[in-house]
């Protein structure tokens, strides 16, 4: 019997490396051949563990006269800032409402999520783009930033409303019966008490924001506005693209959201199965 | 305190009232968004369907009537565009969700090292969808990728290594394992927290009936993940159904929908076909919503 249960949880163990290899090769591959001279990134049969090594793609990468991309990481960065900003700022007076005020038609917008996840993506792109360039927005971060807060918006709300629901009603209604307006205990209750859930909630939107490719591609057009994630697919759009480069350059991409998200996993991971997220 | 209390019971009806219209205040920005961001565009679509768009915008468009759609019903790519499409999502779709529910048993008992593991299935998921893509594309070149040199000179899968990006058929196993790898995280999370909060006792009870591990995954856990599934499915298959974007970046041999539609936008610039193509869709998937998603996502 103990036998059995010994031989069950080694079983165990190569059965979770084996999902951890599959998960993560792709990553060590991406890693290694950031490493790699441009001769062994191309050998065969492949280095899997690498010979050569080297840091030049990191300082091409990072040459702006090659790659510019400290002005593309700026870009994805405003871009993803914005986004998460406004829809902290909106997203959470929604959440609120939902949360705690009695209105008329109040169970309708709860129950509407499913409705805007149907809108979303490829089906926004073409009238959406018509519309920016009609008003002047097409090739302008701004046209990014609003697509990119129709995909997070329910995801934020959800998330914030979940959150709020668990703040005890009794602490705001007696916080009231001392004298605070509702507005009052929104800004010294609520506010304090949520920055936790405000940080994941930020992050989460940060992170779909930065991570996408669909709206940038489709809105910007000059040179000096675009993200990471279409600055990415031109460096290997060139003809003289260089795997450890592009590698390089994935990585580079990759790393501000994976650090994030670990510093905040803990909060976010209920966030992420609360449904929200594209593509 | 006395007097305030009873203040507040006086007024309690107005007081209502001030709260109902905070509440609609509250959430009027997020209301003005989705309509302009929504609504407009889908009515502004629905026109653009029935019109021949002008390349040039200062000239006017031009009411065609139903053209635009008796030419996609016409046209053979857009049959056989749906039929890749439907076959990508069902494979998809079915694949990262049976996957999730396999991780999410495994992961479901304690062990050492759980929470790190946990953290690192995560990472296809969190990762920026372009820099995986392009390791992909790496991995699968038929000249020096590793899939290939595993595949053909290791494992012995094939005789010579398949054109993963520009085979028709190799093309689409690869953008399906693709979206597998990538999402299937999202099943497993929301999968191991259904599973956490199944009731320990109805587990001892059914082990002390002598039920084996087979059938109490059957006749307990199953049915518990049941609504959780469902949700997966009916919310994986409306954003499969929209692909575009790591498909278009891997191939031009997976002609889905989305792609279909991003091409006969942008670089056939037919906005109005365009349009009538993005109203299909939207149906199509409306009526899965209707028949299917609804009862699972309100769960």
């Amino acid at each position: 019997m103990k036998q059995k249960k010994k031989a069950m949880s080694v079983l165990h163990y190569v059965l979770v490396i084996l999902v951890l290899v599959v998960t993560l090769f792709p990553f060590y591959i991406m890693i290694t051949t950031a490493f790699k001279t441009s001769e062994a990134a191309v050998a065969f049969p492949p280095q899997i563990i690498p010979k050569d090594t080297t840091l030049q793609h990191f300082k091409d990468v990072l040459n702006p006269e090659i790659f510019p991309f400290g002005r593309y990481f700026l870009n994805s960065f405003k871009i993803a800032f914005t986004t998460a900003a406004i829809a902290i700022v909106i997203g959470g007076m929604a959440a609120y409402s939902l949360a705690r005020l009695v209105f008329p038609g109040r169970i309708v917008f709860k129950e509407s999520t499913l409705i805007v996840y149907m809108f979303s993506g490829i089906l926004l792109v073409v009238p959406l783009f018509k519309i920016m360039s009609s008003i002047g927005l097409n090739d302008s971060m701004w046209a990014v930033v609003i697509a990119n807060l129709v995909s997070t918006l329910p995801a934020a709300i959800y998330m914030l409303s979940g959150y709020f629901e668990t703040i005890p009603a009794s602490l705001e209604e007696a916080a009231m019966i001392d004298g605070l307006s509702r507005f009052q205990v929104i800004y010294k209750i609520i506010l304090p008490l949520s920055v936790p859930a405000i940080s994941s909630a930020f992050i989460y939107v940060f992170m779909i924001a930065w991570n996408d490719f669909l709206f940038s591609f489709t809105f910007l057009s000059s040179q000096s506005k675009l993200t990471l994630a279409v600055g990415l697919k031109q460096l290997f759009g060139s003809m003289d693209y260089v795997w450890g480069r592009m590698m390089a350059a994935a990585l580079l991409t990759a790393i501000p959201v994976i650090i994030t998200f670990s510093a905040v996993e803990k909060f976010i991971s209920g966030g992420l199965t609360a449904g929200g997220e594209k593509g | 305190m006395q007097n305030s209390v009873k203040k507040i019971k006086k007024s309690s009806g107005t007081m209502q009232k001030r709260e109902s219209r905070l509440g609609i205040l509250l959430i009027l920005p997020t209301v003005i968004l989705i309509g302009a961001v929504i609504i407009y565009p889908i009515i502004y679509n629905i026109i653009l369907s029935f019109q021949k768009v002008a390349l040039n915008p200062n000239r006017p468009s031009k009411f065609i009537g139903l053209e635009n759609y008796t030419k996609l019903f016409a046209d053979p790519t857009f049959y056989k565009s749906l039929g890749v499409t439907i076959a990508y999502v069902v494979v998809t779709v079915l694949g990262s969700t049976l996957v999730g529910l396999l991780v999410a048993l495994l992961m479901n008992r304690q062990f050492k090292g759980r929470r790190v593991a946990r953290s690192l299935m995560l990472m296809s998921y969190v990762a920026p969808m372009v820099a995986t893509v392009y390791v992909w594309k790496y991995m699968f070149n038929g000249l020096y990728g590793v899939m290939n040199y595993l595949t053909v000179d290791i494992l012995h899968i094939f005789e010579e290594a398949p054109m993963w990006m520009d085979h028709p058929v190799y093309s689409v196993l690869l953008v399906i394992l693709y979206d597998i790898w990538r999402v299937f995280p999202y099943a497993f999370l929301m999968i191991l927290a259904a599973l956490q909060s199944v009731d320990e006792s109805l587990y001892e009870a059914a082990q002390m009936d002598g039920a084996s591990a087979w059938h109490r995954f059957w006749a307990i856990t199953f049915p518990e993940l049941l609504p959780s599934i469902a949700a997966i499915i009916s919310l994986r298959t409306i954003w499969n159904f929209y692909k575009f974007d790591d498909i278009y970046l891997f191939t031009k041999q997976v002609p889905v929908l989305g792609v279909y539609l991003y091409q006969t936008a942008f670089a056939t610039h037919n906005n109005g076909g365009a349009a009538a193509i993005t109203i299909v869709l939207f149906v199509i998937v409306f009526a899965f919503v209707i028949l299917f998603g609804r009862k699972a996502v309100r769960k």
